[in-house]
């Protein structure tokens, strides 16, 4: 494999914004001039089925998936799926399910949890403050892209704590 | 979903970059009947203004809309999900013969695994048996770059081109390259009887061409840039087509690799010379063993994976056992099912439904899981429409029994209508339950005809389902919100016991309705 890529695996339940949180993170990746896939199922997860998103970046990445003992990062934005998804963690990897409640405390709308987890997860990663700005923008409506950059902040204090 | 932009690059998906891809080959009309994993092509193209795109009724009404538009001078684009093109087989079918006047191209998604999806058939058959080209891109990248080589090919070869993607593939997000848009000269519209009119005299000529054709693609095969040999160590190659060409080059970097992107017809001639150039040879593909199969008949030794793997996805971390054709791994690993929206009124109707202690018929929709505990009150799921159909065939075998049929209003207008047709004509009797919540909601909320709504929310004449069913031929059409739980039961409860056909239309709209 190669071990320039870099490999994040979030997870959790439908309507919780994981695919909104991978998509943030594939623009970022995107802007900052890597090559990017992310990967998702989602067909029925909007009736409240596991989600489960894979964001890959580096200078070439093949595989979509990213392969038990892979990722270099796990987020789960729900407990629950905490034990199915650790299989993806590589050894030495960061599980930063650890943040969540903080980050939880950290937000007053429980919808912003998403943005908040990649704030998080953008302290640790090679991709430039400037570039996570222009993702967001990319990604959110206008009306809630500043409450987004806010929250995305908070996020990356907890991050680089 | 994407917003228009002027950057040269995008984050798009698989189906997103097929819209890009069409667009940008000059594509002017497009139709489709939502169906998970292809959805969002459609969604995508509704964003070009410029082009003419509908949710048709149903995929043979998309295909033949399409497909008559590219017969008639513009190119066109049909997309489906793979049990979607089953409904489509039959213009299908035919149209092989007819050819076309401009690019043609079928875009079908097929769900290995199945996410989302009542069987895991595998479309690269229907090429075969259907005598077209197929395609198969393996990232987003490669999708928009093969549906414009579908284009031409389509155009050059007077044929239907199938592009045939996977869920993986369809729901990956890449950094995608775009271009401009240039539309080709139109060609011109005009009669043609003996390639048109595919009556037997024509179609046995029309057969010839077909033959002859897919001679030429064969040779198109052989030279094209969409199958490629990246000649790497001599000890071990692949033949191999889709994702797992991804999940290939990650776990072995330096093999030596035949990848198809235009998988049928077969390239008889590559994979020979391929196999030649390796000592030890592995068919590596998702499904079914279509090129196994195939390979096979050349006299060529080769490994192929364990029969178990014909089930599910290929994945990274199988990879290797595939290789070596070790049989499948179970992991136990598990999983939140998906299940009815708190506070659905599908949950209301489903309990007036097993008060009655009915056999349910079922039908394709979110209604479908009312077959989970704790409702287990939906005994039958087969295809679009079955949930009238069954309810008559049920009645035939079991007479005594209390037996309901339901279907959504999507898919009650998808192919309920002539279900209930058919029951009025037969002296069929019993009740079909409409469970209308007025969007095509387990994809996610899509338009239809019975929301008076088109694809890009314009209002256009609605499709009222209580006149329809009066049409077919229902004794009995009651309107009513199953949320005003007495009232709706008295209804059913009524209905049951009468011997008449009855539709009683359960009103209300999905929560999650987008307006």
């Amino acid at each position: 494999m190669n071990d320039l890529t870099h490999s994040i695996t979030f997870g959790g339940i439908g309507g919780q914004g994981i695919l909104k949180a991978s998509e943030i993170c594939g623009w970022a990746a995107l802007f900052a001039g890597y090559h990017v896939k992310t990967s998702e199922v989602h067909g029925m997860a909007q009736r409240g089925g596991s989600v489960e998103s894979h964001v890959r970046f580096g200078q070439k990445v093949h595989s979509p998936l990213i392969p038990t003992g892979g990722a270099d990062f796990l987020i789960c934005f729900h407990h629950d799926e905490h034990s199915r998804l650790q299989r993806f963690l590589k050894e030495g990897g960061v599980d930063l399910t650890l943040y969540l409640d903080s980050a939880k405390q950290a937000i007053d709308d429980p919808r912003y949890l998403n943005t908040c987890l990649v704030g998080v997860l953008s302290a640790k990663l090679p991709i430039q403050y400037d570039s996570w700005m222009k993702a967001i923008e990319r990604v959110f409506k206008r009306p809630v892209v500043a409450e987004n950059k806010t929250v995305f902040r908070a996020g990356r204090k907890i991050g680089q704590s | 979903m994407v917003k228009k932009t002027r950057r040269k690059k995008a984050l798009l998906s698989g189906n997103e970059a097929i819209a890009y891809g069409a667009y940008e080959a000059g594509l002017e009309v497009a139709c489709a009947y939502p169906g998970t994993p292809s959805t969002e092509i459609l969604e995508s193209l509704a964003q070009f203004h410029e082009l003419d795109v509908q949710w048709s009724v149903n995929e043979k009404v998309a295909y033949e809309v399409a497909f008559g538009a590219a017969t008639a001078g513009v190119r066109s684009l049909f997309a489906c999900k793979h049990v979607g093109l089953n409904v489509a087989m039959d213009p299908l079918m035919t149209s092989s013969y007819t050819g076309t006047l401009a690019g043609f191209v079928i875009v079908v998604c097929d769900d290995p695994g199945m996410h989302s999806s009542q069987n895991e058939q595998d479309t690269r058959w229907v090429a075969l048996y259907s005598k077209l080209p197929l395609l198969e891109p393996s990232s987003p990248a490669e999708a928009r770059e093969f549906v414009k080589e579908a284009f031409k090919i389509s155009e050059r070869y007077d044929t239907p081109v199938m592009l045939r993607m996977t869920t993986r593939v369809s729901h990956t997000k890449e950094d995608v390259r775009l271009g401009s848009r240039t539309v080709p000269r139109h060609p011109r519209f005009e009669r043609n009887i003996a390639k048109y009119v595919m009556v037997p005299a024509h179609a046995r000529q029309r057969h010839v061409v077909v033959e002859r054709r897919l001679r030429r693609l064969a040779a198109l095969a052989e030279r094209t840039r969409l199958n490629r040999i990246e000649a790497g160590q001599k000890k071990l190659g692949f033949i191999t087509s889709g994702v797992a060409y991804q999940y290939l080059k990650e776990a072995y970097p330096d093999a030596s690799v035949l990848k198809l992107g235009m998988s049928y017809p077969f390239c008889d001639e590559t994979m020979r010379q391929f196999a030649k150039s390796v000592k030890d040879l592995v068919v590596v593909e998702e499904l079914d063993p279509f090129l196994e199969e195939h390979v096979k008949t050349l006299g060529i030794k080769f490994h192929a994976k364990d029969p178990s793997f014909r089930l599910g996805e290929l994945t990274p971390e199988c990879i290797r056992d595939v290789v070596a054709g070790k049989p499948k791994r179970q992991m136990k690993v598990s999983k939140r099912l998906p299940r009815l929206c708190p506070g659905c009124a599908h949950w209301a109707s489903f309990a007036a439904l097993k008060k009655l202690d009915a056999y349910v018929a079922g039908d394709i929709g979110c209604y479908s899981l009312a077959c989970l505990p704790p409702l287990s009150a939906l005994h039958s799921c087969l295809c679009m429409g079955a949930g009238v159909t069954f309810n008559e065939g049920w009645r035939k075998a079991a007479p005594d029994k209390r037996i309901i049929g339901v279907v959504g209003d999507s898919t009650f207008v998808h192919s309920g209508i002539t279900g209930l047709i058919n029951a009025a004509y037969n002296k069929a009797k019993g009740v079909i339950m409409i469970l209308d919540n007025s969007t095509t909601a387990m994809t996610g909320g899509q338009q239809h005809p019975a929301t008076g709504l088109t694809i890009r929310n314009e209002p256009t004449k609605k499709l009222i389902l209580e006149d329809v069913c009066r049409a077919c031929g229902a004794d009995n059409v009651d309107v009513v919100d199953p949320k005003d739980i007495k009232a709706f039961r008295a209804i059913v409860e009524r209905r049951a016991n009468e011997d008449a056909l009855s539709v009683i239309i359960s009103r209300h709209p999905c929560k999650l309705i987008r307006r």
